[in-house]
């Protein structure tokens, strides 16, 4: 629905980019190394799995890809935008236009209610009829008649539905998944699942998802793995479509 | 695609977004406002109520201002009547009413009691405008008729009572007999004349002429109105006395200056009460700036998710600063209504205490200057907390522990709220009638909020380094007074600010206080004795001294004169200085003596002229007033005394101790000058009380013209008064503990969770209920009791510096003050710190370790 004139860029330039990739963060115990030298691109329309064990640096590998933290050194660039010099306001905008994000924890407002939550992202881009997208998306979503309810009014997996329809709505070119379904039981994480797959192939959106779970992974086309900051494998496989 | 572009966002949607969280949080998510709220309408409604109430006297003022003057003009002589000359020009000039006033005794007919009394002789055309009200509604005219050759005369209540006569029964005053024919319950011009020294009696102007009392020299006082013709300016009419009569001793007053004295007492008392008003209005910003931290603290994943979804940090601030100043602006508004509605409930309390009816309504600018104090304290205080919500960082959601909340401000926010501070001062300094005194309160306040600050910081820092105690209870307390979040600085703050309050205003007044019963029992005279003729001083000396168990008698000369110039110049060219503009305002008492003065001043610079000296006249000046008019040794004064010029020179200066309420003389002439004008003595003697009413009697009795003004009445009268400002200073600094105490409460309750939590772990791991609480008590001791001691250091140096150099008072250090007040700061300190850990030692363990 946006930068239609871009379109033809997709097929030939990289939707994520990194470069000799760095991040060290202080704490109170000296300067701990997070990120040591990481080179990945990654394509428009591809649904990639990040694995690896706890600490071994995913989410902070997805922060700085979302414009949430800053690289210590390397180049990011996301959707043709080099991330490296922009202020605070300059990511924020690079999110709302570009960047769908969806957390373990949801993470709604919880004074909103789901129609407001997921009519915010189309808000701040200053859509007039905002309303009526967000009314549609979480139709999509299967929540169309809990439109008025607020977080607290509603199970997890409704909440995690909400926030797709949140991360969808704006349409982006990437959608970044910090374990979505690790707060909700097998069967309602299965179905959040389906959800996240098919409307990122329906919009063509990217998808990148940190996930320790095997089977998720595999419905994957491409797996990265990451460990002590290192990208130390990629492996592309052929996924039947569900 | 440009990104800036898109930062611009319609403050439609800040305003959307805003009202969401608003929008049903009020009941829960708000809760910690309700100190935030009470904070904001507390100090506007103080400052609100003392600007409405001022206000509503000051329309009554103005609104009674002709006939609280008694006409369009009033023009007023000391001790002679106008010329015949001048009264034919006055008197043709519009409608003119003549009044002599003067104080004198009125005793019974049979000699057994007399009573000082503020005697009013008026003519047929008195009163010009309103009317005076006698009990029983009977016309004055008729009431001071003379009938059967008995003149009339109506007496206040007061003076009844007094002599135990009533109406029908007769009185004496100088040397005539009155019938009293009625009770004068209202005086339409009664705002006119200074200190009341006893009941007003009014007797007609002929019948004054009867009493014998008008003598050369009596301390009497001519005022003449006039009712100008409709369309007569009164600018116009002054410019025309003037000329007509350049060098008329007169004071020429319109109804602008209708009553100066309650004017400048009410601007005075207006700005004190406001001042402590905006230290409660200060202190509750504490309290205001707390809530909205511990709020946003609440909001930091909201705003990181808001930011997630691409909300520039402009519009965060926004959002929440908007919902901040809504929230404020509803306290604002309830304080001000409040304000608005006090003079309704104060105007019956301050009937008996103020000569004119209050003009109860709602007076938009004293409203809205609380409202602007209010916007201010609340912006002042709030915006740190929000500017750093606004630097909340999106990775927040991710990672809290590894990157901690920003803690410091940009330079930039620090230079906004610098500039909102500096507003808040301007704003108190502008609006002041006392600029200097409402700088130094904005001095003193950044000092103590600084000091505090820097107290908190030191005991938390002492609490942090200090080597760890043996005592697991100590140890606890310790590490709660520094562990972070601790409620250490806005307790110090809020308790430290209030008990400053409490304790200046507490020492001022103890101060006061102990100075006038000092004076009233060690130094004042007894007895003022006016109106002594001279044939009559060596009698009354006589009469005084032989009197059993008088003391110290003095008696000196005294007329009247007014300062015409100074060096040379003409007064009506020089800008008095504004603490010594009574120096050259109408005429002052001036006395002849040939040795110094034995007490109530000492000679600070010059020579004091030979006893015996007979040249040219010299005169020893006041050494304030002179420094104050910039006047020195060797410089002329010139002085108009019962209308002739005198040129005299400064031969030296005293420094005056005016508190002492003796015989003190701004001016004390050499002999020689004046020896031949017509004047009275008056005398004070220092007499036990026992003996003062036998005295009074017997002076009474030998000398019915002399008046006899006893100090301890006087005393009792001014009591009174400060009495009265001392309870609406006790008010609006009540206002101002109830808000520390709020504050107070509002951090101990903050920690709660994490005092609940603390207490069930510690109660897992074996301690009793007893180790805890032991635990919290030595932690909110040693909160109260460093809080108190530097409060009570601060507030007695704030009393200090009030006493000394506003009031030039001499001061004394009152120990009780300070140990009460630091009673009260450790008990309140325990108090509350004991009901959060009650409520913490009262959980049990096991749902919270669950959740947890």
């Amino acid at each position: 629905m946006h930068e239609q004139s871009t379109t033809h860029f997709r097929d030939k330039l990289p939707i994520v980019a990194l470069s000799a990739l760095e991040l060290t963060l202080s704490s109170t115990a000296g300067a701990v190394e997070i990120l040591r030298g990481i080179d990945v691109e990654i394509g428009p329309g591809e649904q990639v799995a990040l694995v690896g064990a706890s600490g071994a640096g995913k989410s902070s590998m997805m922060m700085i890809i979302g414009g949430l933290e800053r690289a210590s050194a390397g180049s990011v660039v996301v959707a043709g935008l080099d991330l490296t010099g922009m202020s605070e306001d300059e990511l924020a905008l690079f999110r709302r236009n570009n960047v769908g994000i969806v957390f373990q924890s949801f993470h709604l407002i919880p004074t909103m209610t789901a129609l407001e939550n997921v009519a915010v992202p189309l808000e701040f881009a200053g859509h007039a009829d905002a309303f009526a997208l967000a009314a549609a998306e979480l139709a999509a979503v299967g929540l169309g008649h809990r439109t008025g309810h607020y977080p607290g009014q509603l199970s997890g997996g409704e909440q995690q539905r909400v926030a797709l329809a949140r991360a969808f709505v704006t349409e982006p070119r990437l959608l970044l998944a910090d374990e979505p379904t690790g707060n909700l039981d097998g069967d309602t994480g299965g179905q959040i699942i389906d959800l996240m797959f098919r409307l990122s192939e329906r919009k063509g959106t990217t998808l990148l998802l940190i996930t320790h779970d095997p089977a998720l992974a595999s419905r994957c086309a491409r797996e990265l793995r990451i460990a002590d900051g290192r990208i130390v494998g990629d492996v592309t496989r052929l996924v039947t479509p569900r | 695609m440009t990104l800036a572009a898109g930062t611009r966002l319609p403050y439609l949607l800040t305003w959307r977004l805003a009202r969401r969280e608003l929008r049903g949080g009020l009941r829960s998510r708000f809760r910690g406002f309700r100190i935030f709220l009470s904070c904001l309408v507390l100090g506007t409604a103080a400052i609100a109520a003392v600007g409405s109430i001022s206000s509503s006297i000051g329309a009554g003022l103005s609104a009674d201002a002709r006939v609280l003057l008694g006409g369009d003009l009033e023009l007023r002589i000391h001790h002679r009547p106008a010329t015949p000359e001048q009264r034919e020009w006055l008197a043709s000039s519009g409608r003119l009413s003549e009044i002599v006033g003067l104080r004198a005794m009125a005793g019974r007919t049979d000699g057994k009691d007399r009573r000082l009394i503020e005697l009013k002789a008026v003519d047929d055309a008195y009163p010009l405008v309103g009317t005076v009200a006698l009990r029983g509604g009977r016309p004055l005219a008729d009431a001071l008729a003379s009938r059967d050759g008995e003149h009339g005369l109506v007496a206040a209540e007061a003076l009844l009572k007094r002599l135990d006569v009533s109406v029908g029964d007769r009185v004496t005053v100088g040397d005539a007999v009155f019938r009293i024919t009625g009770v004068l319950i209202g005086e339409p011009d009664r705002a006119t004349r200074g200190i009341q020294l006893g009941p007003r009696v009014m007797l007609s102007r002929a019948a004054l002429d009867a009493t014998q009392l008008l003598k050369p020299g009596a301390l009497s006082e001519y005022a003449y109105r006039i009712l100008l013709p409709p369309g007569t300016e009164s600018g116009d009419f002054r410019d025309r006395l003037t000329r007509a009569f350049p060098d008329a001793p007169w004071r020429v007053r319109d109804p602008t200056e209708a009553a100066p004295g309650l004017t400048r007492f009410i601007e005075r008392l207006t700005l004190f009460l406001t001042l402590v008003g905006l230290s409660a209005l200060l202190i509750g910003g504490i309290g205001v700036g707390n809530a909205v931290r511990a709020f946003l603290t609440q909001r930091r994943p909201t705003i990181a998710t808001l930011k997630c979804l691409g909300a520039p940090s402009g519009l965060v601030l926004r959002i929440y600063l908007t919902q901040i100043v809504l929230l404020a602006a509803l306290g604002i508004a309830a304080g001000l209504a409040l304000g608005a509605l006090s003079p309704l409930a104060a105007a019956p309390l301050l009937a008996d205490l103020l000569p004119v009816g209050m003009r109860a309504g709602i007076y938009p600018q004293p409203l809205a200057l609380a409202a602007i104090f209010g916007v201010l304290t609340t912006l002042v205080f709030s915006l740190g907390p929000l500017m750093l919500a606004r630097d909340v960082p999106a990775a927040a959601l991710f990672r809290q522990a590894v990157a901690p909340a920003r803690r410091r401000l940009r330079a930039r926010d620090v230079a906004v709220t610098g500039t909102l501070v500096m507003a808040l001062a301007v704003l108190t300094v502008l609006t002041a009638g006392d600029r200097l005194l409402a700088t130094w309160f904005v001095g003193g306040a950044m000092a103590a909020f600084a000091a505090f600050r820097v107290v908190a910081f030191g005991v938390t820092r002492l609490a942090a380094w200090w080597p760890h105690p043996r005592h697991p209870q100590i140890r606890l307390a310790l590490a709660n007074l520094h562990r972070p979040g601790a409620p250490t600085t806005s307790v110090v703050l809020s308790l430290g600010m209030g008990i400053t309050v409490l304790v200046a205003i507490t020492m001022i007044e103890r101060n006061l206080g102990a100075r006038i019963a000092e004076i009233v029992e060690e130094q004042a005279p007894a007895f003022f004795f006016i109106d002594i003729q001279p044939q009559q001083t060596a009698d009354f000396d006589a009469l005084v001294r032989s009197f059993p168990g008088a003391g110290a008698v003095r008696q000196v000369p005294m007329l009247r004169g007014r300062i015409t110039a100074m060096a040379g110049v003409s007064v009506s060219d020089i800008q008095p200085p504004p603490h010594h503009a009574w120096v050259t305002r109408g005429d002052r008492g001036l006395t002849w003596t040939r040795t110094p003065p034995e007490s109530g001043s000492r000679i600070v610079e010059g020579e004091w002229w030979p006893a015996d000296y007979d040249g040219p006249p010299l005169i020893s000046f006041d050494a304030e007033a002179a420094k104050a008019f910039g006047l020195a040794i060797g410089d002329e004064v010139t002085f108009n005394i019962l209308g002739r010029q005198f040129v005299a020179t400064i031969a030296n200066l005293r420094r005056i101790d005016w508190a002492s309420l003796g015989m003190n003389f701004v001016v004390i002439f050499s002999p020689g000058a004046l020896e031949k004008a017509p004047q009275i003595s008056i005398a004070t003697v220092q007499i036990g009380r026992e003996s003062e009413d036998a005295l009074e009697a017997a002076v009474n009795s030998q000398f019915p013209n002399i008046s006899a003004i006893r100090v301890r009445d006087v005393v009792a009268d001014v009591n009174r008064i400060m009495g009265s400002i001392d309870i609406a200073a006790k008010a609006i600094a009540a206002v101002a503990i109830v808000a520390g105490i709020l504050v107070l409460s509002g951090a101990i309750a903050a920690g709660r969770r994490q005092r609940i939590y603390d207490a069930v772990v510690l109660k897992t791991l074996g301690a009793t209920r007893r180790n805890v609480l032991t635990a919290y008590l030595v932690e909110f001791t040693l909160l109260g009791l460093v809080t108190a001691a530097i409060a009570a250091a601060a507030g007695s140096l704030a009393a200090w510096a009030v006493t000394t150099g506003l009031m030039h008072v001499d001061w004394t250090f009152t120990p009780g003050a300070m140990i009460w007040t630091t009673l009260v700061s450790v008990g309140a300190t325990l108090f509350f710190g004991a009901i959060g850990a009650w409520r913490a030692l009262g959980r049990t363990a096991s749902p919270l370790l669950r959740n947890e």
